[in-house]
């Protein structure tokens, strides 16, 4: 920038630096706090921040291995871990492709075609999620408990069940995708018309390879929610082995015995997934894709 | 290739309350170029689009080769449009972006790279195949968007303002482009523009559009050579349409009638003879005498039969092959412009004195429909 600057601007970047450095410090120290807690001996959630005797005890039993303690006992691990992990993904990863699947049609819809009652549907299913699904826990239970009766990989305890009840939630990503489809000109599906696409043609392959930042924002997005998702989970899931992890972490945290370390391992291993998921949805959220397509 | 008929068409909105297009009939022949001419809001554009198939008609028939295709969808058309905006994929490269409805048809990849390196080369992008469009200029993303179509060869080409984006040298050149592919191709071809020198420099015929007046049974003004509207625009809308400058309008009213030579009043009192056949009209009668800046004699001496219009100079604009001198006249609202190739002796705030031949005057009725000139124009 070749603007001349006042001189005090110095100060002001450094202000400026210390309450970042400040903001990432609160960000990190809880994070750094159970990654220290699920290192350390013992089940203590206090403690200083690196361990006076680190230990792998924790990550052992969480990842299914017998773990012998000093004094030779040795402790087999309780719960599932990898197990519950496995159900997160797979819940998660089915979960975000259905969302990003059903809202980028859907938001289509609200975007390029005609039909009554649009705005109104709009407004209306906005309305509708304000209502925090959390309080529908009964009839989410209700209605898969019926349901279960007639087809039932879709009753209570499926991970089919816990799949569908997220699905209701995707008008947050209608309306961003919608919005993001309404920046691109509309002429580059109307030359794509002429040159002889239907329209869905001119939706898969001019529409939708021109959201991929988007697509990517709204799948991240989704496959955070779903992986951290306790109420519903809880509500429909029960069998030990059925359980997803944020779930199943719970079980380490009994009223007679709060095991933090455990906990606090299996805390860690959920933040696993999103990481790789994120550096490798990272890729695609990039700008400028529209560049140069139509002279603004 | 192929004829396209319209018959009665209409656009209207609201269930048929508000209408962009009334009662258009045209019939384009096989191989033609047609230009769209009109002002902005006149829905030159908007035919167009129905013509392809992204907007809906509202009534009447648009035939392309003998069948009505008023539901067929743009995709099964078979028309090639280059848009306003270009509108090239931006996520493909120039080969792609060329190649996308070629792969749509399912066409083998050796007549697809055949086809695409063909038109790459008649239209210079050889050497842009594998650019993307954001890495180049405007004239050349609307050669792509050109050969886009070119490739697909479509039964019909439609432009939508192709070069408006574009600055005025390059227009100039993609206007010559535009031309000798016409002359190429031969394929019929519809041109959308609200600029006249467009229209007039490349179509075989003009159809003029004006927008929809209160109560008017068609914004379709006129349709015919670029050269016929010029001389014989069949009302006052196409003749302030077509020419730049505009038209000089003087109101005036009839002193005598006939077949062959009428007599007229300015409403200043001058008097003038005018070749146009008046004998639909009563003496009295309103008129409107039109007048091109071209017409006009620059020295009085020349003006035959004593027809000459006096008045006072407000601005002279000199262009150095001519110039054009912007005259107050008590009749006329705006400025009497006057073309003349030598304005050395003039100076603003003098009186002028130019001869309006009679031959080369248009004369107008009170609805604004034209006499028939009786004579040709003179021309130098």
């Amino acid at each position: 920038m070749a603007m001349v600057q006042p001189r005090n601007l110095k100060y002001r970047v450094w202000a400026a630096r210390l309450c970042m450095i400040l903001l990432l410090c609160l960000v990190m120290f809880p994070f750094l706090m159970i990654v220290s807690v699920s290192f350390r001996s013992g089940n203590f959630a206090t403690g200083s921040l690196i361990p006076e005797n680190p230990s792998l005890e924790h990550w052992a039993l969480v990842l299914g291995i017998p773990w012998e303690a000093a004094d030779g006992t040795i402790m087999q691990p309780t719960f599932p871990v990898l197990t519950w992990l496995w159900n997160s993904i797979k819940v998660s990863l089915i979960t975000s492709a259905l969302i990003l699947a059903l809202s980028t049609t859907g938001a289509y819809a609200f975007a390029r075609l005609r039909f009554r009652f649009k705005d109104h549907l709009l407004t209306m299913m906005m309305i509708l999620q304000m209502f925090p699904a959390v309080l529908a826990l009964v009839a989410f239970h209700a209605f898969f408990n019926k349901l279960g009766n007639f087809i039932p990989w879709l009753g209570l305890n499926t991970h089919a069940a816990l799949i569908v009840s997220y699905l209701g939630g995707i008008t947050m990503n209608i309306w961003l995708i919608k919005g993001y489809f309404q920046s691109i000109d509309n002429a580059l599906e109307e030359s794509a018309a002429i040159d002889g696409a239907t329209p869905w043609q001119a939706f898969r392959y001019i529409l939708l390879p021109l959201s991929v930042p988007i697509l990517a924002v709204v799948f991240i997005l989704a496959f955070i929610t779903t992986i951290g998702e306790y109420p519903i989970a809880s509500v429909l899931l029960q069998g030990a082995d059925q359980l997803t992890l944020a779930v199943g972490a719970k079980q380490f945290l009994y009223a007679q015995n709060y095991l933090w370390g455990d906990f606090a391992a299996a805390a860690v291993l959920t933040g696993l997934p999103i990481t790789i998921i994120f550096l490798v949805a990272q890729r695609y959220l990039v700008s400028g894709l529209t560049a140069g397509g139509v002279k603004g | 290739m192929a004829e396209v008929k319209l018959t009665k068409l209409n656009k209207s909105y609201d269930g048929g309350k508000t209408f962009v297009l009334k009662n258009i009939d045209l019939l384009i022949k096989d191989g033609e170029f047609t230009a769209f001419v009109g002002p902005s809001g006149c829905g030159k554009s908007t035919l167009l689009r129905m013509i392809c198939g992204l907007e809906e008609i509202s009534s009447g028939d648009l035939e392309l080769e003998g069948t009505r295709v008023n539901d067929m969808p743009p995709n099964e058309r078979r028309v090639g449009m280059v848009f306003q905006s270009y509108a090239l994929y931006p996520h493909m490269t120039v080969r792609e972006n060329m190649a996308f409805g070629l792969k749509l048809a399912k066409m083998s990849k050796d007549e697809i790279n055949q086809r695409v390196e063909e038109a790459a080369r008649s239209l210079q992008l050889t050497h842009l195949l594998d650019r993307k469009p954001k890495a180049m200029s405007g004239g050349q993303r609307q050669r792509v968007a050109i050969g886009r179509s070119i490739v697909q060869e479509p039964r019909l080409f439609l432009f939508d303002e192709p070069l408006s984006n574009l600055d005025v040298a390059l227009r100039v050149q993609m206007r010559q482009e535009l031309a000798r592919l016409h002359n190429r191709l031969q394929t019929t071809s519809i041109y959308v523009t609200h600029d006249q020198v467009e229209a007039m420099t490349l179509a075989d015929r003009i159809v003029v559009l004006s927008p929809l007046a209160e109560g008017a049974e068609t914004n379709l003004e006129q349709v015919g050579a670029p050269l016929e509207l010029y001389h014989n625009p069949c009302n006052l809308f196409v003749a302030s349409f077509i020419g730049s400058p505009k038209m000089n309008f003087f109101s005036a009213s009839l002193l005598e009638t006939g077949e062959e030579q009428s007599r007229v009043k300015l409403d200043c009192g001058t008097e003038l003879t005018v070749f146009n056949n008046t004998s639909s009209a009563k003496v009295g009668d309103k008129v409107t005498l039109g007048i091109r800046p071209q017409d006009v004699l620059n020295h009085e001496e020349e003006c035959g039969a004593g027809n000459c219009i006096t008045g006072t100079i407000e601005t002279i604009e000199r262009l150095g092959n001519e110039s054009f001198i912007y005259l107050k006249h008590p009749d006329i609202q705006e400025a009497f412009i006057v073309r003349v190739e030598d304005s050395r002796r003039r100076e603003p705030e003098s009186a002028f004195r130019v001869g309006v031949p009679a031959e080369n005057c248009h004369l107008f009725n009170e609805a604004g429909q034209a006499y028939p000139r009786t004579r040709s124009p003179r021309f130098d």
